[in-house]
């Protein structure tokens, strides 16, 4: 028995992409290798007997060929699936987007229809959960507005959403600067007028929040409170109903939930 | 009437978001519109919700009404002429920064303006113009507008409002012309269809005119559209202070902005207003200059309405066929139903102090998506003997227990309005039964991993010509197969659904569609 050869990558889309570059074209057999992607904190999991490890760096050529070849040969709608997939908090997604394609390259375009195959749905169902939490965000994401208008928004999504939700915003709100936080991976979109939008990694991310929480009396937020509470018809009041749909993780990054301030006018 | 002068903005806001929160629709969906550069906002097709007050209600427009002071006397309305509240109205200009302001800080998807009726409908109408009109003219603003029409206003100005807002709406309120008389004595249904029917011909123009505008660059076509829609501003008593016509005087060059492009439908279409109105007034559609782009889309979103429920006798048969004649005779996108509330406490109607009907609710909208995406009839579903809907099992359900010489059907071959017929299988399920089969036979294991409700399916399906397991068909059995795994309702209305059991044999207005 041939021992198995994992590849190490970084948790990204083109670190992902250059390690499934690395094992398609190491002739090893399909069988005999893995992926394996580093987890959100950065380390990776149990160490496995009888196999050898290799330590992949992120080559954004390799990338790029593995990108052309899934748009050209499945379909773009996969394509965006599998970078959907790759920005997922699922572990062991590597591997997955890895067993897919071999599925996709044999098939082709019409792979999104075999539903009852296990890696199909696996991904499928992936591929949901982050859409639908992008969808999420495009509502919930709540700005505030700092000096020199500078708009600022914090958020702790489950699955690396930022860049899904951020060309929303920018196609919305061309005329804003405006910054959205990732306070879970401590990355910040930045968007300037007529300017492509960036991403940074943030490096000190107290002095980051401090500026987004400080509050300056924002009358706007005070009026949007009181039409939140006045929409509300009394005769239906219904929790369960509102935590089944706006779930509480979201509440702490909502103005509409937090409890008024000090500076404010309300009661 | 207790007007207060000199009203804060946030004292303003109280009372008209609390006065306009028994509005049920609150949907932005239906309109794909790129952002633009130099203003701000864009819309997306499936709409967003932004949050969900503590009704459990989805938020996603500013809801609001641009005043509550109202002339009309309508009894199941908060803001009747004849309640004693305080009352409070917006300048278009207060509107137009709050709902920019709530916009870019991403707390709403666009307006939703309604109004009481002040003055006049012709009054509040222009209102209500000039109010959109600043907010995508000055204020640039891009996103999405959804805005009442008030019923008894000019047709023309119902034109000009329909090239600002991407949606339009006039409540049809009450199922039948006989409970509006009753409950709205200053409404009548004439009023209310006329602008539904002009709201819908006007958008099939337009699509048709955007349709050919790409083929043939469309300048040919306009003359007999016009005939169609000429619509003169003729309302002649207000003429002389009306907001809109105090402008008119400047009399804006016509031939500068026409035939541009090469085409001329629609600015040709305001020039024949200006040969026939009376004067001064005409200059509404004259620098209407929104609907002189030739890609303009009138109501893009189209129309909705809705009706309140349970405040009149009507069964649920009778609002039902009226939901159906509305999606087919005029094009509506929605029918809205409200559970109705009794907000005055007026004795003539009825109490509603163990809470809104939110079953019954529930149960119509249930069966309006089973016409608008199943296929279905109100005349399956309902009829003369069963007037109303079951209240222990749900509209599907209960026809597939009527129908059951037509299950089971087999997964692997029947066509995709047979699979939507089947309780535990929806438009989702149907679609991914059908692409999973075309490489695989499926099985009932891989319809779990569809996630169709085959608790519920289950005795009405086969696969490979076999049940899951032996059922026999028979329609007492099912029955009590089906009510043994409950029904999963929205939450808040199981605790309604106990008290109405407690109360199921002396309750005559609900059937039991004659299954048990």
């Amino acid at each position: 028995m041939k021992s198995i050869k994992i590849f190490q990558c970084e948790n990204s889309i083109d670190g992902i992409f250059t390690a499934i570059y690395q094992a398609w074209s190491c002739g090893y057999g399909h069988a005999n290798v893995k992926i394996e992607e580093a987890c959100e904190k950065n380390n990776y999991s149990n160490i496995e007997l009888f196999s050898e490890y290799i330590l992949i760096h992120t080559d954004f050529e390799k990338a790029v060929k593995v990108s052309r070849a899934i748009k050209r040969k499945i379909s773009e709608e996969v394509y965006e699936m599998i970078c959907r997939v790759a920005l997922s908090n699922y572990q062991g997604k590597g591997d997955l987007i890895y067993r897919f394609l071999i599925l996709g390259f044999h098939i082709g375009s019409s792979i999104v229809d075999h539903l009852s195959n296990e890696v199909v749905n696996k991904i499928f169902k992936i591929n949901r959960f982050v859409s639908n939490e992008v969808h999420h965000f495009l509502g919930f994401v709540r700005f505030s507005v700092h000096k020199n208008d500078i708009l600022t928004s914090l958020i702790h999504p489950k699955n690396n959403v930022l860049s899904l939700i951020v060309p929303h915003f920018v196609d919305r709100l061309p005329r804003e600067k405006f910054a959205i936080i990732d306070g879970n991976r401590n990355t910040c979109a930045l968007h300037l007028p007529q300017k492509p939008w960036v991403l940074v990694d943030v490096v000190d991310s107290d002095s980051l929040d401090e500026y987004h929480k400080q509050d300056g009396f924002d009358e706007y937020e005070d009026l949007w409170k009181i039409f939140f509470d006045n929409i509300a018809i009394k005769e239906r009041i219904n929790p369960k109903l509102q935590r089944n749909n706006i779930p509480l993780r979201f509440r702490d990054d909502m103005v509409e939930f937090i409890p008024v301030s000090r500076n404010s006018i309300l009661p | 009437m207790i007007i207060q002068e000199g009203m804060s903005i946030q004292r303003k806001l109280e009372i008209l978001s609390d006065a306009a929160k028994y509005d049920v629709a609150c949907t932005s969906s239906g309109v794909d519109r790129k952002g633009n550069q130099s203003g701000m906002g864009n819309s997306v097709a499936c709409g967003i919700c932004h949050t969900f007050s503590a009704d459990g209600r989805c938020i996603s427009l500013l809801k609001i009404l641009f005043t509550n002071e109202c002339i009309f006397d309508c009894k199941y309305c908060i803001n009747r002429s004849s309640n004693d509240i305080v009352r409070a109205s917006f300048t278009p200009n207060e509107l137009c920064e709050l709902t920019m302001e709530f916009y870019r800080r991403n707390y709403i998807e666009g307006l939703f303006l309604s109004s009481g009726i002040m003055i006049s409908p012709n009054h509040t109408m222009e209102l209500i113009f000039v109010a959109l009109k600043m907010l995508r003219e000055d204020f640039q603003f891009n996103g999405y507008i959804h805005c009442k029409a008030i019923p008894g206003a000019d047709p023309a100005l119902i034109e000009a409002i329909g090239w600002y807002a991407d949606r339009m709406s006039i409540n049809l309120e009450l199922p039948t012309a006989d409970s509006l008389k009753k409950l709205a004595p200053h409404k009548n249904r004439k009023n209310i269809l006329k602008p539904m029917r002009q709201i819908q011909l006007r958008r099939e123009s337009n699509l048709e005119y955007l349709g050919l505008n790409n083929s043939y660059g469309g300048s040919s076509y306009g003359s007999n559209k016009n005939i169609l829609f000429d619509y003169s501003y003729s309302n002649g008593n207000s003429s002389g202070n009306s907001i809109i016509s105090s402008k008119s005087n400047s009399n804006k060059d016509i031939g500068s902005n026409s035939n541009r492009n090469g085409n001329s439908d629609i600015s040709s279409n305001s020039m024949i207003l200006v040969d026939k109105g009376s004067g001064s007034n005409n200059i509404l559609m004259e620098d209407n200059s929104y609907s002189r782009s030739p890609k303009s889309k009138f109501v893009p979103a189209g129309q909705s309405t809705q009706m309140i429920i349970g405040a009149s006798a009507e069964s649920d048969y009778h609002i039902m066929s009226v939901s159906e004649a509305l999606y087919n005779n005029f094009d509506l996108k929605r029918v809205f139903y409200s559970a109705f509330v009794n907000v005055n406490q007026d004795s003539n109607l009825p109490s509603t102090h163990n809470g809104p009907p939110l079953l019954r609710e529930h149960r119509l909208y249930q069966a309006d998506w089973l016409i608008r995406f199943y296929g279905f009839k109100t005349r399956e579903l309902l009829d003369e003997k069963n007037p109303n809907f079951n209240i222990i099992m749900d509209p599907k359900c209960n026809w597939a227990l009527r129908h059951l010489e037509l299950f089971p059907v087999e997964v692997n071959k029947a066509d995709y309005y047979t699979l939507l017929r089947v309780p535990g299988i929806g438009v989702t399920g149907a679609r991914r039964i059908i692409a999973a089969r075309k490489s695989a036979v499926l099985d009932f294991k891989d319809l779990k991993a569809l996630r169709i409700v085959l608790r519920r399916a289950v005795y009405f399906i086969t696969f490979r010509g076999r049940m899951m397991y032996p059922i026999k068909v028979d329609e007492d059995f099912i029955t009590r197969e089906l009510l043994s795994t409950k029904e999963k309702l929205p939450y808040g209305i199981e605790e309604d659904i106990t008290f109405k059991q407690l109360s199921l044999f002396d309750d005559i207005n609900y059937g039991t569609g004659g299954i048990l």
